[in-house]
């Protein structure tokens, strides 16, 4: 039982370990026997427990899929209208971003890689904004509660505003924005979106 | 076998979208009536338990096959 909880603790050691590495080097630019060097043993110990290298990049994706956060709350909380989930969902998006900024890093470099795999992960994150802005815009549009804009369009203009504060506040830690919390930023952002899709509660 | 009284695809949709549309289909049932949901979003499995542990309603069963997920739901 010892023994079976040593290899599981040395297995998260490797993904926490594989994980920052990847986050500052992209896939590419990590060697398997630069991570068993960052964890004193030696490459064999790493092939012990994930194939290859793509193996372990992908348990990293699994980790952090396993992680992700929860928009049950979001939705299910009052007031319910489309204004206040979206709010909802984007703070709790953020706040878990903030936490582990390596998510981001490895999504920006990953993009810059076309590792196929990270693309389909991390869209698949942007999905759950992109289907909630889309559906919700075509009901709402035909009660007249928004402008008719392309709602797939206004998810693209979504998307770009909320990661672009992200990267600003959790990686590049912009001076221009040190002054305004994170939630507070989103939380503007959200508003500014509302407005220019011209949401009417 | 339970047989259910409405259906929902939700395929193809990430979180919130299927849990907002089932809290929409299931207000429309009444007590005792069930709801089928097929989902294909692996997180849906966890979305759906704590769904029904917030809102009371029972889980009845929850089954994939072949990456799609088809669960019951019991209106409470």
């Amino acid at each position: 039982m010892a023994k079976r909880l040593k290899a599981a603790e040395r297995r998260a050691s490797i993904l926490a370990v594989a994980k920052v590495l990847f986050a500052d080097k992209g896939y590419h630019g990590v060697a398997v026997d630069e991570i068993a060097s960052r964890l004193g043993v030696s490459p064999a110990v790493l092939y012990h427990h994930f194939p290859s290298k793509e193996a372990l990049y992908g348990e990293v994706l699994d980790t952090l899929a396993a992680q992700r956060e929860s928009y049950v709350d979001a939705a299910l909380q009052s007031p319910d209208d489309f204004g206040s989930v979206l709010l909802r969902m984007t703070l709790v998006f953020a706040s878990s971003v903030a936490r582990d900024p390596d998510y981001l890093k490895m999504e920006m470099l990953s993009t810059l890689e076309g590792a196929q795999v990270a693309r389909q992960f991390f869209e698949s994150h942007w999905k759950s904004f992109s289907d909630y802005i889309e559906y919700s815009m075509r009901e709402l549009s035909q009660q007249n509660a928004v402008s008719q804009i392309n709602p797939r369009t206004a998810g693209l203009m979504f998307q770009g505003m909320v990661r672009e504060a992200l990267y600003a506040k959790c990686i590049l830690h912009s001076s221009r924005y040190q002054s305004t919390h994170l939630p507070d930023l989103i939380t503007q952002l959200v508003g500014l979106f509302l407005n220019a899709i011209q949401y009417k509660e | 076998m339970n047989t259910h009284q409405a259906e929902l695809d939700t395929r193809g949709l990430n979180c919130p979208l299927p849990i907002l549309r089932a809290k929409k289909s299931l207000s429309q049932l009444t007590t005792g009536e069930i709801l089928q949901i097929r989902a294909t979003d692996p997180g849906s499995v966890k979305d759906f338990e704590a769904f029904c542990k917030q809102t009371g309603n029972e889980l009845l069963s929850s089954s994939e096959v072949g990456g799609e997920f088809i669960f019951l739901l019991k209106k409470q």
